[in-house]
């Protein structure tokens, strides 16, 4: 067991320094001794204590859990620890016996042992062997618990060791007086015996008593040895004088130079070749050279060089680079982080320039930018800019398309609100919120015919079939259908827009819807709407056309049929505001365009076929492909949607190309080109290729930004439509102007 | 540096085809390099000394001279050393507006097929022939829409003039006027032949007439695509012997005095409107489209011979300059092209002449020079070009508005006719 070896290996420690003391103290240090065993038996105590107590901090500091079995360890620790105390006392406590006996027995056997003994004591001091066993083991207990006794303790057999008869008073004060040696004794209480110093013991207590050393043999006074090996030390230990061959020079060593000195005269020693510095070199090249990794691993990130000096930091700068008295007047007018740090001074001599004021502030500064800056490495893509943008065609290969204003078509006196172009590309036909309806001549602007309304017109269309010349316009609550007179087929036309008697009275009857009339002022068909219409667009056989009333919660979109003059509500309650609709240009569809969604209908099955998730906030226009699959949407916002309906009913792509609300998209009709139009007075034309090939994506390039209208009131351009035939776009702004983009 | 420019010289020989009085001598002159075509006309004055100032224009290698005499050399790479021969001729001078004819809507066709007479056609439907003085001659009501084309043939004689009208009322007309130029009516000698013949067939407006020399073979161009060549024959007795004639009664007034002829043969092949159409060499017939296309046409066969694609919609086409051969076209944008049909697989023009600001409306060769040619555009300028030059001879602000009819007249005269509602007559061009 650990713990017991150091306790033996500290006894020997304890029993030294008893042995010193018994050595000072001389033959009355039996109580001293066993002090001394008491302290030795309380310091070890102490120490097992300690290390225990140790022992429990660091098992507890191991396994907190295991505590309270440390404890009970501890405790049976400490009960064998004492075992072991004891034992070494009464160890202890045999030698100091032995000693004693010893002891007795030299001063019996030889008188003058002295000599001998006191330098075996010196020497043998360390040893335990030299301590008297007391007689007594009961060891460091109170005595008075043995008074009553009739022993004092026990021997080293474990017998009682009975007390001695006790004179008394009497015979021991007769014993003293007889014997003249009796002030010599010492009454050993502990082992109840009388102990009788001897002669040398007094001597001893007297010298203490004297304060002198206690053994007579020790003689403090004892001649200097120098024990000290003085030689072969590397220090001058002496302090001789210099001597006087220190102060001249070495002869051997002048010899020596001689011989150099002659050897290189004549050429014997080659001295080395001074090393040739290179010829160029890189001047801040040990700016460059970097660590690249410093010693905690880290990459070295070096400061940010300062700028350079330049001309103006000169001590005399050209003259160029000194403002004048009014420049450094101005400085004080800017502000202050605008006026210039330096002012460039010029001085005839270096030794003029004056200190620098701000330097002790600017490299203060530069330390903090140092120190407080963190410096990173930024981590750079190498990835080719251009490379990340699609691969589109450039726009001048995708000629034509409508870039420069030709034609201006002047006349209106208001906002031009809708145009419409002729089939035939020949006429524009122009509504406008001044109450007239304009028709123009495409090729040179002139205004061919104008016709006055009764209110502002808000929507007009052509009729698709060539040669009819038949204008719907809707303004206010109803639609006209007007002859143009252009058609050549002048007798159709007198007899779709003369009154069908037969169904006249028919929808009478019906009454609520609509009431077909007959407008004579104009010649016109009149189609009476209980609410104000907004748009009216035809299908592309010229047959039926829709008309778009939002206000009307019931029929917001009727489908009025021209040949037999009959009304149909096709959708007894829509969902939201309607804001347009139009016909599949193929297909039996309608395309209802509400607020946020555009649903397609099947016109043949009457069902909703798809509703287009546009996710926009409010639907201004759209207009379909030629083909029909695709559609765009502008919306309020200023974003352009393009559907693709066979790919999914969400956008395919969304251009936030405007910064105002688009008015107008359109989609020429052989070109591949589409256009929006918005209130910030500017069209856009686009390149729009939809592919045969479904599997290919269509291909939205944008071509061309026009400009040319004026805003008036906020708003630009108010509708835009492409010329039937050429790549041209009408726009019609809110400036009353009409003007044409030609390629 | 400029010292050294300026004493640089250059041998130049002046010839000449004028006449002998205005030639100078063959020797060369040296003459300082950084002359203009104003320097060399100074000097060809000094050296003839002319009382009278005369400005003269120069040809290098049969091209105008618009440059200094040093940079035609850098660019057509010559050296200097050699002698330069240059030609110089009269110059064209700024021509002399003459009073202009009010019309009551715009002008919309005009011709000057005649020495004496100028025909206009007006917005207003009517068609007016003007005599050289200025005031109306004649007026020739009966077209129910806009005048869109006027043609004349050239006077056979005295006494027969004949006027093809093509109007947007989809009709063609051809009126016949007989000049009598007797000595006792000195002013107002031109009456109208009745019957008018109306030339109907076309289903949309017409756009374009043009006809034969003679007036006896018509073809119009029109907005339903098509060409329709009409073949007007007479008889003697002045009845008509045409395909399909429909005989109207003649009542006594003289509106109804009008003959219906049919058509003959309907030319196919253009997608867009016929924009104009012309009277090439003798069987053929060449017209322009807003497709884009100039087609010539064998007038026999009535088969498409030929197809130029241009890269814009064509508004006018003119058949002239070098043996009738060349196609002069203007159209939707500012560029007058000339094509050459004879160079063969391409469709890039010969000539590119842009200086207008605005759609050309109206090109014309001039009747017998080949190499000058007229434009009139929507910016309201007339240009006369040379084609020995890429920059206009002359520059004629001629209407406020659009110009939308031009043609030569007299040879040294331009008409044209715009939107400011005028006729305006620029005389006094000589061209040499």
């Amino acid at each position: 067991m650990g713990t017991s070896d150091k306790k033996r290996r500290q006894t020997p420690d304890g029993s030294k320094r008893a042995v010193n003391v018994g050595a000072a103290t001389g033959t009355n240090g039996t109580a001293s001794l066993l002090d001394t065993a008491r302290t030795v038996d309380l310091s070890t105590c102490s120490d097992s204590d300690d290390g225990d107590w140790q022992n429990t901090s660091s098992d507890s500091d191991d396994e907190y859990s295991s505590a309270s079995f440390d404890d009970d360890e501890s405790s049976g620790d400490e009960g064998e620890g004492t075992t072991e105390i004891n034992e070494a006392i009464l160890d202890y406590m045999g030698a100091l016996e032995k000693e004693r006996e010893d002891e007795e027995r030299g001063d019996s056997l030889t008188g003058g042992g002295e000599e001998s003994r006191s330098p075996r004591a010196v020497v043998e001091s360390d040893s335990s062997e030299d301590e008297v066993p007391s007689r007594n083991t009961i060891g460091n207990v109170p005595l008075e618990w043995y008074k009553d006794e009739n022993h004092i303790g026990y021997d080293l057999s474990g017998t009682k060791i009975s007390r001695r008869e006790k004179k008394d008073q009497l015979d021991s004060f007769l014993a003293r007086s007889d014997n003249s040696k009796d002030w010599r004794k010492v009454y050993d209480e502990y082992n109840d015996e009388e102990v009788e110093l001897t002669k040398e013991e007094i001597d001893m207590i007297k010298r203490i008593r004297d304060g002198r050393v206690p053994h007579a043999e020790v003689n403090p006074y004892e001649p200097y040895v120098d024990w000290f090996n003085w030689e072969d030390k590397g220090h001058p230990l002496s302090s001789a004088p210099e001597p006087k061959r220190r102060f001249i020079p070495s002869k051997w060593e002048a010899k020596k130079v001689v011989k150099l000195v002659r050897a290189i005269r004549n050429g014997w020693i080659k001295l080395d070749k001074p090393k040739e510095k290179p010829k160029y070199y890189l001047m801040w090249g040990d700016d460059l050279k970097t660590a690249e990794k410093t010693a905690n691993g880290l990459a070295y990130i070096p400061a940010p060089r300062p700028k350079l000096p330049g001309h103006e930091e000169s001590y005399n700068p050209p003259v160029e680079y000194i403002p004048t008295q009014e420049e450094v007047n101005s400085y004080a007018l800017m502000y202050e982080e605008d006026r210039p740090k330096f002012i460039p001074k010029g001085f005839s001599s270096l030794r003029q320039v004056p200190a620098y004021s701000d330097f002790i502030k600017e490299r203060f500064e530069r330390c903090l930018d140092l120190y407080l800056c963190p410096r990173s490495r930024k981590k750079r893509i190498n990835i080719d800019p251009e490379s990340l943008v699609p691969k589109l065609p450039k726009p001048k290969d995708l000629q034509p398309f409508p870039t420069t204003c030709y034609l201006e078509f002047l006349g209106h006196a208001g906002p031009v609100c809708s145009i419409a172009v002729d089939p035939s590309g020949m006429w524009l036909a122009s509504g406008s919120s001044d109450k007239t309806v304009r028709l123009w001549e495409v090729q040179t602007a002139r205004c061919c015919r104008v016709w006055s309304m009764t209110g502002p017109v808000r929507h007009i269309a052509w009729n698709p079939r060539a040669g009819l010349g038949i204008l719907a316009i809707a303004l206010q609550q109803e639609i006209l259908l007007l002859d143009a007179e252009l058609g050549s087929n002048t007798e159709e036309v007198s007899q779709l827009l003369n009154i069908n008697v037969s169904s006249a009275t028919e929808h009478t009857g019906d009454g609520l819807l609509v009431n077909w009339l007959r407008h004579e002022k104009l010649q016109a068909l009149q189609i009476k709407h209980s609410q104000e219409v907004v748009s009216v667009t035809w299908h592309h056989k010229g047959d039926y056309f829709t008309s778009v009333a939002p206000d009307d919660i019931l029929g917001a979109v009727l489908v009025h049929q021209l040949s037999k003059q009959q009304t149909q509500n096709p959708f007894r309650k829509l969902q939201g505001r309607v804001v347009s609709v139009l016909f599949h240009p193929v297909r039996p569809f309608l395309f209802v365009a509400t607020k946020m969604h555009v649903r397609v209908y099947n016109l043949a099955k009457q069902q909703l076929s798809k509703k287009l998730m546009t996710g926009l906030h409010e639907i201004t226009s759209m207009a379909v492909h030629p083909k029909g699959d695709n559609m765009i949407i502008g919306s309020r916002e200023g974003k352009l949607c393009w559907f693709d309906m066979d790919l999914s009913t969400k956008p395919y792509k969304t251009l936030k190309n405007h910064h105002e609300d688009i008015q107008a998209v359109a989609f020429h009709v052989t070109y591949p080109l589409f256009a929006s139009c918005a209130d910030d007075s500017t069209a856009h034309v686009f390149h729009g290729m939809v592919y045969n090939d479904l599997l290919q994506n269509p291909l939205i390039v944008p071509l061309k930004i026009l400009h040319g209208h004026q805003k008036i009131d906020g708003q630009g351009i108010l509708d835009c439509h492409f010329h039937s035939k050429q790549p041209w776009l009408f726009t019609a702004g809110a400036d009353s102007i009409i003007k044409l983009f030609c390629n | 540096m400029e010292d050294a420019a300026e004493e640089r010289q250059i041998q130049v020989r002046f010839v000449t085809k004028l006449p002998s009085e205005l030639h100078v001598a063959t020797t060369p002159f040296s003459l300082p390099a950084h002359l203009t075509r104003y320097g060399l006309s100074e000097v060809i004055n000094a050296l003839l000394g002319l009382d009278k100032p005369q400005p003269f224009d120069f040809l290098v290698d049969d091209e105008l001279l618009r440059t200094s005499l040093e940079q035609l050399l850098l660019t057509n790479k010559l050296s200097a050393e050699s002698i330069l021969n240059v030609e110089y001729a009269y110059a064209v001078g700024p021509p002399k507006r003459e009073k202009s004819r009010e019309h009551k809507d715009w002008v919309s066709a005009a011709t000057g097929s005649h020495a004496r007479y100028i025909a206009t056609g007006s917005y207003d439907t009517s068609i007016r022939i003007w005599g050289a003085d200025g005031s109306v001659v004649q007026s020739l009501e009966g077209h129910g829409d806009a005048i869109s084309s006027l043609e004349a043939s050239r006077p056979t004689g005295d006494e027969m003039w004949v006027l093809i009208s093509g109007s947007k009322d989809h009709t063609v007309r051809r009126w016949e006027l007989s000049l009598t130029s007797s000595q006792e009516a000195v002013n107002t000698a031109v009456t109208l032949e009745r019957p008018v013949k109306v030339l109907k067939g076309h289903t949309s407006a017409v756009q374009c007439v043009a006809s034969n020399g003679s007036g006896t073979a018509v073809c119009s161009g029109s907005w339903d695509c098509s060409i329709k060549l009409w073949n007007i024959s007479e008889d003697e007795n002045g009845e008509s012997l045409t395909v399909r004639s429909k005989k109207r009664k003649l009542d006594a007034s003289a509106e109804a005095q009008e003959l219906e002829v049919g058509t003959s043969i309907t030319l196919e092949g253009h997608t867009q409107c016929v924009s104009a159409v012309s009277w090439g060499q003798r069987d053929s017939i060449v017209s322009a489209s807003w497709d884009q296309s100039i087609r010539s046409w064998d007038v026999e066969t009535n088969i498409n011979t030929e197809t130029l694609i241009g890269p814009k919609a064509l508004h006018c086409l003119s058949v002239g300059g070098d043996n009738m051969a060349l196609f002069a076209a203007g159209g939707a944008d500012p560029i007058l092209r000339i094509w050459d049909p004879r160079m063969p697989g391409t469709n890039t023009p010969i000539f590119q002449l842009s200086s207008h600001k605005a759609w050309i409306t109206a090109c014309k060769w001039h009747r017998h020079s080949r190499r000058h040619i007229l434009s009139a555009s929507h910016d309201g300028s007339v240009k006369l070009w040379d084609l020995r030059s890429k920059i206009p001879l002359q520059t004629i602000d001629a209407h406020k508005g659009k110009v939308l009819c031009a043609d030569w007249w007299n040879g040294d005269s331009i008409v044209s006719g715009g939107t400011d509602n005028f006729l305006q007559v620029f005389s006094n061009l000589q061209l040499s």
